[in-house]
């Protein structure tokens, strides 16, 4: 028996309602600051913004980033 | 030849050369620094100065925080992207847009700098190979 059509659109709604909240989940994930530090031996560590070493270094990647600037042509991106 | 060591000292003109190249490979890079194992810059996209200091306080602060040196460093916020990797006795810093591609930038860095280690310029073969098509 094929399905009552208000179920298929309650379906469908549903569907793209956890697209949404994975995509933004995603998003939120991808866009928390790190900082990672690499090893000789092959270690890695990862230090979080609000410890001491982690903040000593955001403090300074922000001065590298301000020396840097911006890209030239940045904001001219054709889509 | 061991890490850390470099074979011969690195010329002004091929660091410049090897930044170059590097940022024309990485179209997500706003600026970026080569410096030697005293920590003097060798090249740079602006103001010398502040990058030296700028970087030293960088490395140093990653230096302390795992009690060791790094071998290279990835450090992310709203702003940018910041970058390090050693290799060779030399230091490339680069400082690029959000999101951009960490393991091709590292893999740049480190060939610019393996090259600048031998007396290259930093474009390696692909540099001779372009030079040769010209």
């Amino acid at each position: 028996m094929p399905p009552k059509p208000h179920r298929v659109l309650l379906d469908r709604v549903s569907g793209y309602a956890d697209e949404a909240a994975a995509y933004m989940r995603r998003r939120r994930v991808a866009r928390q600051p790190f900082a990672r530090l690499y090893y000789s031996e092959g270690r890695a560590s990862e230090h979080a913004a609000d410890s001491l070493a982690g903040a000593e270094l955001f403090a300074a990647a922000g001065r590298l980033v301000e020396v840097a600037g911006k890209r030239p042509g940045a904001g001219k991106r054709q889509r | 030849m061991p890490d850390g060591q470099t074979s011969e000292a690195v010329s002004g003109e091929a660091a410049a050369s090897a930044l170059a190249y590097l940022t024309e490979m990485s179209p997500d890079l706003r600026g970026g620094a080569i410096l030697d194992s005293e920590g003097a810059v060798l090249a740079a996209s602006g103001q010398p100065e502040r990058w030296r200091d700028d970087a030293a306080a960088l490395l140093a602060a990653a230096d302390e925080a795992g009690g060791e040196p790094v071998e290279q460093l990835h450090i992310a916020s709203e702003q940018g992207e910041v970058f390090a990797a050693r290799q060779s006795g030399l230091v490339a810093l680069a400082v690029t847009d959000r999101f951009a591609l960490a393991s091709l930038l590292f893999f740049d860095m480190r060939a610019i700098l393996r090259d600048l280690a031998e007396g290259g310029d930093g474009k390696g073969r692909d540099g001779e190979k372009g030079a040769d098509a010209a």
